[in-house]
This record gives C-alpha cells, sequence and structure tokens, in this order.
C-alpha cells in the first residue's frame, strides 16, 4: 500500500514537474515566435527549448509515458538540428514546434495509445523538415581563420561561428596567459567579464603551449563592440586581441582544411600542452554540459507545493483569527473588570498576537499568488493558433502581466479566457481582406491588460474588430426562442450585449471548431462568477469589442460587513460594497415596479433581502434603515438591511453539496462563537435582481 | 476532511455492511423520533451530539433545519420528520444530532432521543417488502431485537418481559438523504 502511494505521489510529481516544463516550452517558443517576426534567431532560446524537451524526455522515460518519451525525442532531434544550424528557422518549423509542445499537453492528460497516429504523422513531418535544409553557403571559408583551430570546433561551434559571421559581426581572437593554479577561478572571472560584451565560440588552450606554470587560453568571441570596448572590458593589458578579417577575394583557398576531420584533431590540443594538470583539462573539455547543471541549481529555491496544503493551512490561520477574535472579547472583559496592570497586560499581548498572526496571514496568501504572465502565455499560444487556423493576423498586446492573483482563480480563468480570445479571434475581428476595405490595419490588435483596484484584479480583453450590433443579437436572441419579441424590445443596449452570455446563444452562421456552437460565453460567465468575480461586455460597432473581467485576488480571507435582517446576522464581502448609508424614508421612489432611491444624482435600485429571502418577521417593528450599496462589475445594487454591526476577516467555508444549489450564498463562516453566519454571494444576488427581466430562465426559476 | 478521505469513506461502506452482513450480525442505533423507534445502520453513524446553534438557509429545500458547525465544518442538518411523516417537537433536553454518512457528505440529523445500539441476526430482521410493494424505498426493513428472548420465553412458557415485542424500523441512509431536485 504505502509503496502504491509513494508511486502516486512520485507520478503527482512527474505531471507537476511536466507541466511546468511545458509551460516553460510554450513561453520560449512565444518568444521565438515574436523574434522571428523580427527577424532574430534567438539560439539561446533554442538551447534552452533542446534543454527543456531532453529533460522531458527523460522523466517520462522513468515514468512509462511512453508516447511522450517518444514525441520528445522526434523533437528532440529537431531542435537538434535547428541548433546546429542544419535547419534553419521559419514559421513552419515553429508551427510544428507548436504542434509538438501541445501535444505533449494531451499527451500527459491521456497517456493512452490514441495519440499515437498523431505521432507517426508528426514525426513524417519533422523530417520532412529537415529534408528540406537548404544547402548552405559555407562563409568559413572566406576568413583568415586557423584550419587547426577550426578543426577542434564542436558542430555546434562551428554553427555560431559561422552565423555570427554572416549576421556581420566581428570575431576576435583573444589569448591570454593564466596561471595554472588558480586557472579555474581566472577562466570563470574571465568569462564572466567577457560575457556582457561578446559571445564567447569557443575557448581552447592554445596550440602554441604555455610555461611550467601557465597556460595560455585562445578564445573566440563574436561581437558587435568595437575593440577598444571589449579590450577595456577585458582588463587584462597584457592580453593580444586580433579580429578575424576577412580574406582577400584573391586570396585562394583551401576548403579541404577547414573540413578536416575533427577527430584527427580533436587529440592536438592536449598533445600540445603536456603540463595541464588532468583537472582542469576535463573541466575544458567537458565544456557542453555545465549550463545544464546551472539552470538545475537555479529552480531549487522553487519549492513546489500541492495547493491543497496551502488551503489546508490557509484553514488554520482563519481558524487562528477566529481564536484571537474571542481572545479579543476576552481582553476587554479583562479590561473592564480586572485590576489596571492585568488586563493592559493582556491587551500588550493581544496586539503582538494579532500583528503576527497579520504577518502569517500576508504570507500565505503571498504564497498562493502567481503573476497572471502564467495565464496569459497560455492566451498567446491560443491566439496564435486560432489566428493562424482562421487566416487572420492579430497582433497581442499584453500589459500588466506581473499582476498577481491566486494560484486557484489564475486555473479557473484558463477556460474563460480562452473561450474570449476565441470568439473575439473567430467573431470580433474581420477577414484580412476585409479590414483592407474599411481602412483599417491589416493585423488586428487584441490588447490584454491587467491590473488591480482595491481587492479587485481587473482583466481587459480589447480587439478592433467589428464590434457586435445589439440588433442581431436581438434577431438571434427572438430566432433562439431565447427571448419573446416583446422582451428583447424591451431591452436597453447594455441588456442586449449581456445576452450574449445566456446558455445557448451565439450568433455564428457556421459552426467552428469551438465557438459558435452557442456554449462559450455562458460557461465564461459561469465560471467567473463562481469565482465571485463578474464580466462585463462593451462594443462599439466598427471599433472593436471589450469584455472585462473583475475578481476577487483571493479567495480565502476576506474582510466583511456584518448586517442583520429580521434579527438574523449576515456577511458581505467588503470588497463588493461600496457604501453603507441611512436610507431616507422620504427618499424611496417606486420606478417600473422597483424601489430605487437617488444617490447623489443617480438612480440606485434597492433590494429588501427579507423580501428576497423570504425571511419571516420575528421582530414586529423591523425597519430597515439602511442600505448597502454592493458593485460587482458595472452594476450597482442597494440591500435594505436594519443594522449595521461592524466588520470582520472571515473565511468562507462552502455550504455541503445538499446546499449548493441555494442562490445567493456563497458560503458561511464561523465568527469563533460556534455560531455560523451566511456569507452573501453579492453577484448572484446583483445578477438575480437586476437581470432578471432580461432571462427569463431566472425568471421562471423566482416565480 | 480531504477529498481522498472522502473518497475512501465512500467505496468502503458498502464492503463494511456487506461484511457484517456475511456473520449474519449487523448493528444498528436506535433513535426515536416522535412516537416511532427508528435504526440505522452503526456503521454510517460518525458521532452523536448536542443540539449547538442552528442557522437557518433561506430558501433551502423543506427538509433542511439549517446549518451548524462541527468543529470548523459546516454541516447540513436535516429534519426527517416531513419525509417520515410525523409531528413536529421543540428540541429538548434529550434531543440529539445523529452525523450520518450518506456517502459524499456528512449530515446532521436531528432526533428526539437517543436508545442504544441493537446487534440484530438475521431472524431479528424482517425485510421491507413485509409492507407492501409501496413501502419507501428507505425503509430497509423491520427489526425485531426481542424476537430471540421472545422466542426463549415461548419454550420456557413465560410471559414474555416488557419491551421484547419492541419493533425497529430500519432506515437506509443512502436512500433517506438523497437529494431531491429543487430549483
Amino acid at each position: 500500500m504505502a509503496q502504491g502511494k509513494d508511486g502516486d505521489r512520485a507520478r503527482e510529481e512527474f505531471l507537476a514537474e511536466s507541466q511546468e516544463l511545458i509551460e516553460t516550452l510554450s513561453r520560449d517558443l512565444l518568444l521565438l515566435d515574436s523574434a522571428l517576426k523580427l527577424g532574430h534567431r534567438n539560439p539561446e532560446t533554442v538551447n534552452d527549448l533542446f534543454r527543456g524537451v531532453h529533460t522531458l524526455k527523460g522523466l517520462s522515460g522513468m515514468f512509462g509515458f511512453d508516447a511522450l518519451g517518444r514525441m520528445s525525442h522526434v523533437l528532440e532531434d529537431l531542435l537538434e538540428n535547428l541548433r546546429l544550424g542544419r535547419i534553419e528557422m521559419s514559421q513552419q518549423v515553429l508551427d510544428v514546434l507548436f504542434e509538438g509542445v501541445e501535444s505533449f499537453q494531451r499527451l500527459l492528460s491521456e497517456p493512452g495509445d490514441a495519440a499515437a497516429c498523431d505521432l507517426e504523422s508528426f514525426t513524417e513531418r519533422v523530417h520532412s523538415l529537415a529534408r528540406a535544409k537548404s544547402a548552405t553557403h559555407n562563409v568559413l571559408s572566406d576568413y583568415e581563420l586557423d584550419p587547426n583551430m577550426l578543426g577542434v570546433l564542436t558542430e555546434y561551434e562551428e554553427h555560431r561561428l559561422r552565423t555570427n559571421l554572416e549576421q556581420g559581426l566581428t570575431v576576435f581572437r583573444l589569448r591570454v596567459r593564466l596561471a595554472l593554479d588558480v586557472i579555474d577561478t581566472a577562466l570563470d572571472q574571465l568569462k564572466e567579464r567577457v560575457k556582457n560584451f561578446a559571445e564567447i565560440i569557443t575557448y581552447l588552450p592554445s596550440m602554441d603551449g604555455g610555461g611550467g606554470d601557465s597556460i595560455e587560453i585562445e578564445m573566440l568571441l563574436a561581437t558587435k563592440k568595437p575593440e577598444s570596448e571589449l579590450r577595456a572590458a577585458l582588463n587584462r593589458p597584457e592580453a593580444s586581441l586580433s579580429a578575424v578579417l576577412r580574406r582577400r577575394l584573391a586570396d585562394p583557398q583551401p576548403s579541404a582544411a577547414t573540413k578536416q576531420s575533427p577527430v584527427a584533431q580533436a587529440a592536438a590540443p592536449t598533445a600540445a600542452t603536456p603540463s595541464l594538470p588532468v583537472r582542469s583539462d576535463q573541466s575544458l573539455v567537458k565544456r557542453a554540459t555545465p549550463d545544464v547543471e546551472v539552470s538545475l541549481r537555479s529552480l531549487t529555491s522553487v519549492v513546489r507545493v500541492d495547493i491543497r496544503k496551502l488551503d489546508h493551512l490557509m484553514n488554520v490561520v482563519g481558524e487562528l483569527g477566529t481564536v484571537r477574535a474571542a481572545l479579543a472579547r476576552l481582553v476587554e472583559r479583562l479590561r473592564a473588570g480586572a485590576p489596571h496592570a492585568l488586563g493592559s497586560e493582556a491587551h500588550r499581548i493581544h496586539r503582538a498576537f494579532q500583528r503576527h498572526l497579520a504577518e502569517v496571514q500576508d504570507g500565505v496568501l503571498d504564497i498562493r499568488m502567481v503573476p497572471l504572465s502564467q495565464l496569459f502565455d497560455k492566451v498567446a499560444v491560443i491566439l496564435r493558433q486560432v489566428a493562424r487556423e482562421q487566416r487572420k493576423e492579430v497582433r497581442l498586446v499584453i500589459t500588466g502581466a506581473e499582476t498577481e492573483v491566486d494560484k486557484l482563480i489564475a486555473e479557473e480563468l484558463a477556460d474563460p479566457m480562452m473561450h474570449i480570445v476565441r470568439n473575439a479571434v473567430d467573431h470580433g475581428i474581420e477577414p484580412t481582406d476585409l479590414r483592407g476595405q474599411v481602412g483599417k490595419s491589416v493585423a488586428a490588435t487584441l490588447t490584454v491588460n491587467a491590473y488591480q483596484k482595491g481587492n479587485h484584479v481587473v482583466i481587459e480583453l480589447s480587439d478592433d474588430g467589428r464590434g457586435i450590433d445589439p440588433h442581431v443579437i436581438r434577431e438571434a436572441a427572438v430566432r433562439k426562442g431565447l427571448l419573446t419579441e416583446q422582451a428583447a424590445g424591451d431591452l436597453s443596449r447594455e441588456e442586449l450585449l449581456n445576452v450574449i452570455f445566456m446558455p445557448g446563444f451565439s450568433t455564428a452562421r457556421a459552426v467552428t471548431d469551438i465557438s459558435g456552437r452557442g456554449v462559450g460565453m455562458d460557461v465564461v460567465k459561469t465560471n467567473i462568477t463562481r469565482l465571485g468575480g463578474a464580466v462585463d461586455i462593451e462594443s462599439e460597432i466598427s471599433v472593436g469589442t471589450k469584455v472585462t473581467i473583475t475578481l476577487p485576488i483571493t479567495l480565502a480571507i476576506i474582510s466583511a460587513l456584518l448586517f442583520e435582517v429580521r434579527g438574523r446576522l449576515f456577511a458581505i464581502p467588503l470588497a463588493v460594497v461600496q457604501e453603507a448609508l441611512r436610507l431616507p424614508g422620504t427618499a424611496l421612489r417606486n420606478v417600473d415596479g422597483r424601489e430605487v432611491v437617488t444617490l447623489r444624482g443617480t438612480t440606485l435600485p434597492l433590494c429588501r433581502l427579507a423580501q428576497l429571502f423570504r425571511l419571516q418577521d420575528t421582530r414586529q417593528a423591523a425597519h430597515e434603515n439602511f442600505v448597502i450599496v454592493i458593485t460587482v462589475g458595472n452594476r450597482r445594487l442597494g440591500l435594505c438591511v436594519e443594522r449595521l454591526c461592524g466588520q470582520q476577516d472571515i473565511v468562507i467555508k462552502g455550504l455541503g453539496r445538499s446546499l449548493t444549489q441555494v442562490q445567493g450564498i456563497s458560503g458561511a463562516t464561523d465568527l469563533g462563537d460556534q455560531q455560523l453566519v451566511l456569507v452573501l454571494d453579492a453577484a448572484s444576488i446583483i445578477e438575480e435582481v437586476l437581470l432578471a427581466r432580461a432571462n427569463p430562465l431566472v425568471l421562471g426559476a423566482a416565480s | 476532511m480531504s477529498v481522498g478521505q472522502a473518497r475512501a469513506r465512500r467505496s468502503d461502506l458498502p464492503s463494511r455492511l456487506a461484511r457484517v452482513e456475511e456473520t449474519g450480525v449487523r448493528e444498528f442505533l436506535a433513535f426515536v423520533l416522535a412516537s416511532e423507534t427508528y435504526a440505522l445502520p452503526l456503521s454510517c453513524v460518525r458521532e452523536i451530539m448536542r443540539v449547538p446553534t442552528v442557522t437557518a438557509v433561506p430558501r433551502a429545500p423543506v427538509e433542511v433545519l439549517g446549518i451548524i458547525s462541527v468543529r470548523g465544518q459546516v454541516t447540513t442538518l436535516m429534519d426527517l420528520r416531513q419525509k417520515l411523516q410525523v409531528e413536529p417537537a421543540p428540541i429538548g433536553s434529550r434531543t440529539r444530532i445523529l452525523l450520518v454518512d450518506q456517502g459524499d457528505e456528512i449530515l446532521g440529523l436531528l432526533c428526539d432521543r437517543v436508545l442504544q445500539v441493537h446487534r440484530l441476526s438475521e431472524t431479528e430482521v424482517e425485510m421491507a417488502s413485509v409492507l407492501g410493494s409501496d413501502a419507501s424505498s428507505y425503509v430497509m426493513g423491520i427489526g425485531r431485537p426481542g424476537q430471540r428472548k421472545l422466542e426463549a420465553a415461548r419454550e420456557a412458557k413465560r410471559r414474555p418481559a416488557a419491551g421484547d415485542e419492541e419493533i425497529l424500523i430500519l432506515l437506509d441512509p443512502i436512500a433517506l438523504l438523497k437529494r431531491q431536485a429543487y430549483g
């Protein structure tokens, strides 16, 4: 049993690690994609990809994910060819890479044989890429390079040398003498200095050998910087630095020299430097691997933790919070009754406890926070894929990717974001030729902007497409029987736009892969509402559409406002409370069957909670004296309550499965006296009260 | 409780019942609701507790009395009176809550009084079919804990002692607490 459990745990670790690797791979691919568009090659990123795929291959082998292993092997070959310059980077190659990384994801979630046929066709495509490689002109023969040195270059080094020369960088040959007893540190120091100014293509012990206690190292450096700057960076006046010059065309080049067998030459440096100690020798020869080790080491400061463990910790912290509240009450009693000294000491201890508890709370919350960039990377991959499917050109502009949200929220947001992006490309953005005709730039722009606003995170996704026509929505909604002609006619422009979030709504004539089936936008709405957030849509015909998602930063501990209705205590997250004010009895108006009050010149619709919840009158003289103004997204609602009872930090606990269908309540909280207080779900109450007319489904349920 | 624990608990519930069935003796916890005595398989009863403060939940199904805090865990409290068609009674000093594992959720069950655990052999259990084909699905059968003593008394030609003719209405917790669709 224990064995199996350990196996499960190891497997979970593997899944988590692979997931991370795959996410990094997609991020690297996106980097390559944008670099390629600017005409850059980005060799370091290709190396990163290669290492990532290599690691994945090893991992999947260990855990018996054979298909995943074979897939990584194929991709690894392709990347090897890329980094050695046997294949040129191109959009086609990138497509294959993206496809490969996407299948990783699939293979990881369903490691069956179903994907095996995919693998074959994929392998075929990779091979055809390899065959299609262009014959390259060997630039090396144009330069005055020492054939002896060329002979000992690895294939990768030779490729880097060639590429740098092709791109017009200057290659310098550096010779420097280092003392043998400090060779390791001196060499590292030298590399460190040079690194910021030039790419080190290779370094070797010089062919000329060295004296008894020192050795001459020869480096090939590629840089755009002038010689003087490089020399200054080196800070070694005794070193000799000379640029590798282009041969004069007249100078005949025996091309055979560059193509001498590396094997035959490989022994040369060691033979020529007999005084070199073995250990140092190895550290020079093994130089292909150290960077892999470095990248592994840098990962060790990060600990991967199951989110459920954090949930548990969060719960405990929450319980401590209620203990603290009880303690506070005790301290108050003590200060009222006991001798002064005792009371103030208890007070002091309580203050210290409170401070540290707040720190622990912040700490745990902070651990759960992840930057939205994780999510936005996924968006970028989807966007690229959908845009290519639809043959549309879409530029993605992301701002605020560093904004942090709870890990759980980031996870839950992935699907809604995917649907929104798909919808934007499918329906929002016009076909390329049409954009030209209406005078828009051919490449559309999708802007993703995230920022923090109080206790909320706002994510805006806007496109510069054709916008949504409310008339089209009205027609479609009536045609599909979602609304009656009359009901549709009564809706405001804003209400009509929100109809697209109704289940079963879709205006698309043709059904595309995902969007167009009438699933999607209602799922978006459901998922976001479940997280305690709101989604809003604004659109202007032929200008574009903007979807705004508003979410709480965290789900764990929240500040809440406590209030009483009909003698019962309720809580509502403070984050949705705009203000609470005394209800002036005379200010009430009745508009279209709904009570409203004018608040600083704007109309605020009211909801009597006692009525909504059908609470019986336990006290005859119950007067709803206060209004709590709640806002979710851009909607406002005033809740009429009898008494405000202050604010408190609470941990929301979900109701049991038997009560999941109860609307308007998101959970309950224990205030520390074993009594549970219900926490209102502001989003669903606003939805129920304000959109009841727009949504016949809600109307039907309520009547 | 973690998801894993809940799952483990759900899956071993029927098997535990089956094991007891093999030996022919099953344990039931008897309790009183209004004038009748009911019993639930002991294996599904997690805990017996006094009634804490109950928080009513607006718009919850009628059989839900409200929610209670069981060591920080929010637990739904059910009242079986409507389902079992017995008159309401006020919460008294002997009123208790049975925490019952319904399969995917632990639910609180209000009862007027908890009696005792009965070990019933096969001969002491009548199948629900004796009540006719329209018997509710949540009635597993009728328990007659005094049956053996009754037979012994008959053999010895004694008068049966009071209480020997007691009957228990055996309830199936899963069918009894099944969620009803409501909108």
